[in-house]
C-alpha cells in the first residue's frame, strides 16, 4: 500500500514536471518569444565591443551620390509644386522620422527569412512598420519585444508586395521565394517591361507606401503561364544587413476597399 | 625464465596502474558527494541553460558557422544528444518542447513541434547502445539523417497548411535540405559530447550519492 502510493506520487511529481515544461514551452511560444529576445540583446550588448562600429548611419560618401540625392530634392520639390498646381491628392508616404537599429540576429530557422534589430516598443516601433535599408525596402516588422523587433524580410516566401515597375507602369506582385532574387508575377500576359527597369512599391499597396524602390528586373520570362515573371534583383544587400532604418506605418486610408495587389498574407501571427 | 619475470613485472605493473586509474577515476567524479534532490536540480538546471544557449545560438550565425546562408540546427543537435540514451516517449516530449521553443524564435505557423517531436521518437528508438557503436561518427550521422527528415516533415507541413508557393518551397528544399544536413552533423559532436559527459557522470554521482544518503 505505501509503495503503491509512493509509486504514484513519484508518478504525479513527473506529469507535473511534464506539465510544467510543456506549460512554459507553451507560453514562451505564445508570447513570441519575447523573454529570449530580450536576454539575446542583452547578452549581445555586452559583445557589442567587439564588433566593428561603423563611422556613422549615413552612408553619404560620395561625392556623386550627393550630387544625385540633391538632384532629388529638386525634383521631389517641383514634383509637389505641380501636384499641388493639380491640386492632386494621393496616399501620403510614410512621413515620419527613421528610427535607426542595428541588425543583431537572423532567422532562427532556414524556412523564415527574418531579422532581428536592436530597437522596440521603446523606441517607438510597432508592428506593421516598414523597414528600409540603403537601397529601399527590405521588410516589414513582424512582432515587437521592449528592445527588439523581428522583421520578416521581403525574400521570405510569405511576403507579397505589389509593385510597379516605374516608367511603364505595368503591376504586379513582387514574391519572396527565399532566395536573393524574388519574382515578380505581372498581371498583363505581355507587360511592358524590359530588363533594368526599377521595381518601387505599388500606389495600391496598403502595407506599404507608395513609390519605395525595391530593386531592378534582372531577367524576363513570357513564355511563363498562368502569367509572365520576371527575377529582380534586389538593390539593398539582404543576406549582409547591418544598419537597417524603421520607419512607422503609413496611414490608414479612409477608403479600404480591397484590391487584387494587397495579397495581405491571413493572419500574419 | 627472465623474459617471463619480465611479463610477470609488467603485467603487475599495468594491474597496479589500471588500479591507480580506477581510484582516479572514482576520486574524479564531481558532485558525488552532493545530496541526490540537490543534483537533480542541478541537473534541471544544466540542461535548462543548454536549451537556453542553443535557442540564443540560433539567432547567431558566427563567421564560419554557415553556409549558403544557412546555419546549423541547434535545437535538433540537442534533441537527438537528449534522445540517444533515453526512451522514445522522452524524446519526443523533448522534440515537442523544444519545437515550441523554436517556434517561438520564428513564427508559429506552422509549428516546429512536429518535426522536433518525430525526430525525439525515432532516435529514441534506435536504441544505440545496443546497435550502434559509441562515437561521434555514428551521431553525426544520425543528425545528418534526422536533419534531413525533418526539412522533409518541415516542407510537407508548409506546402499543405500555408499560403506559399509548392514549386518555391521544393526549390528551396534542394538548397537547403542538404547544406543544413552536413552542417548540423558536422557540428553535432560539439553539442553531443558536453552534455553527454554531463549526463553521464551526473548518473554515476547519482548512484554514488544514493548509495551514500
Amino acid at each position: 500500500m505505501f509503495t503503491a502510493r509512493r509509486g504514484w506520487e513519484r508518478k504525479g511529481l513527473q506529469i507535473g514536471l511534464i506539465a510544467v515544461v510543456l506549460g512554459s514551452a507553451w507560453l514562451v511560444r505564445e508570447t513570441q518569444g519575447a523573454a529570449l529576445l530580450e536576454l539575446y540583446t542583452g547578452v549581445g550588448k555586452q559583445f557589442q565591443i567587439l564588433q566593428p562600429k561603423p563611422s556613422k548611419f549615413d552612408p553619404l560618401k560620395d561625392a556623386k551620390v550627393l550630387e544625385l540625392q540633391a538632384q532629388i530634392v529638386d525634383l521631389q520639390n517641383q514634383n509637389q509644386k505641380l501636384k499641388s498646381l493639380l491640386s492632386y491628392v494621393e496616399k501620403q508616404p510614410a512621413a515620419s522620422k527613421p528610427i535607426p537599429s542595428r541588425v543583431i540576429g537572423r532567422s532562427a530557422d532556414n524556412w523564415w527569412q527574418q531579422i532581428i534589430i536592436n530597437r522596440g516598443s521603446s523606441a517607438g516601433i510597432k508592428k506593421g512598420a516598414i523597414v528600409k535599408a540603403e537601397g529601399g525596402l527590405v521588410g516589414i516588422v513582424d512582432s515587437v519585444t521592449i528592445n527588439t523587433s523581428r522583421v520578416l524580410l521581403i525574400t521570405d516566401m510569405k511576403s507579397t508586395i505589389g509593385v510597379n515597375v516605374s516608367g511603364s507602369g505595368a503591376k504586379g506582385v513582387l514574391r519572396g521565394n527565399s532566395s536573393g532574387e524574388p519574382v515578380l508575377e505581372f498581371y498583363e500576359k505581355v507587360p511592358n517591361v524590359k530588363v533594368g527597369d526599377v521595381i518601387t512599391t505599388s500606389t495600391y499597396s496598403k502595407k506599404f507606401p507608395s513609390g519605395l524602390p525595391i530593386g531592378k528586373v534582372k531577367s524576363l520570362d513570357l513564355t511563363k503561364l498562368p502569367a509572365s515573371i520576371a527575377k529582380i534583383e534586389l538593390f539593398p544587400p539582404i543576406s549582409s544587413l547591418d544598419w537597417v532604418a524603421v520607419y512607422s506605418q503609413p496611414r490608414k486610408q479612409l477608403s479600404s476597399t480591397p484590391t487584387a495587389t494587397d495579397k495581405q498574407p491571413q493572419k500574419s501571427n | 625464465m627472465k623474459i617471463q619475470g619480465f611479463w610477470d613485472r609488467k603485467t603487475k605493473q599495468s594491474k597496479s596502474s589500471q588500479q591507480k586509474r580506477k581510484s582516479k577515476q572514482k576520486e574524479v567524479i564531481p558532485f558525488s558527494n552532493w545530496h541526490p534532490q540537490a543534483l537533480q536540480f542541478l541537473d534541471w538546471g544544466v540542461t535548462f541553460g543548454s536549451v537556453i544557449v542553443f535557442l540564443l545560438m540560433l539567432l547567431t550565425r558566427f563567421p564560419g558557422m554557415e553556409l549558403l546562408g544557412i546555419g546549423p540546427n541547434w535545437l535538433l543537435i540537442w534533441v537527438v544528444a537528449w534522445s540517444v540514451k533515453r526512451s522514445a516517449f522522452q524524446g519526443a516530449l523533448a522534440g515537442i518542447v523544444l519545437g515550441l521553443l523554436q517556434d517561438a524564435m520564428t513564427s508559429p505557423h506552422p509549428t516546429h513541434a512536429l518535426s522536433l517531436g518525430v525526430v525525439g521518437f525515432i532516435t529514441g528508438l534506435m536504441q544505440k547502445q545496443r546497435f550502434i557503436q559509441e562515437d561521434f561518427i555514428s551521431i553525426a550521422l544520425i543528425v545528418f539523417g534526422m536533419s534531413a527528415l525533418a526539412d522533409t516533415i518541415f516542407a510537407s507541413q508548409l506546402s499543405f497548411t500555408s499560403d506559399r508557393n509548392p514549386e518555391d518551397i521544393w526549390i528551396y528544399y534542394q538548397r537547403i535540405a542538404l547544406a543544413s544536413a552536413i552542417l548540423s552533423s558536422l557540428w553535432a559532436p560539439v553539442v553531443y559530447y558536453p552534455l553527454n559527459r554531463w549526463w553521464e557522470s551526473l548518473k554515476l554521482a547519482e548512484k554514488l550519492a544514493k548509495s551514500r544518503f
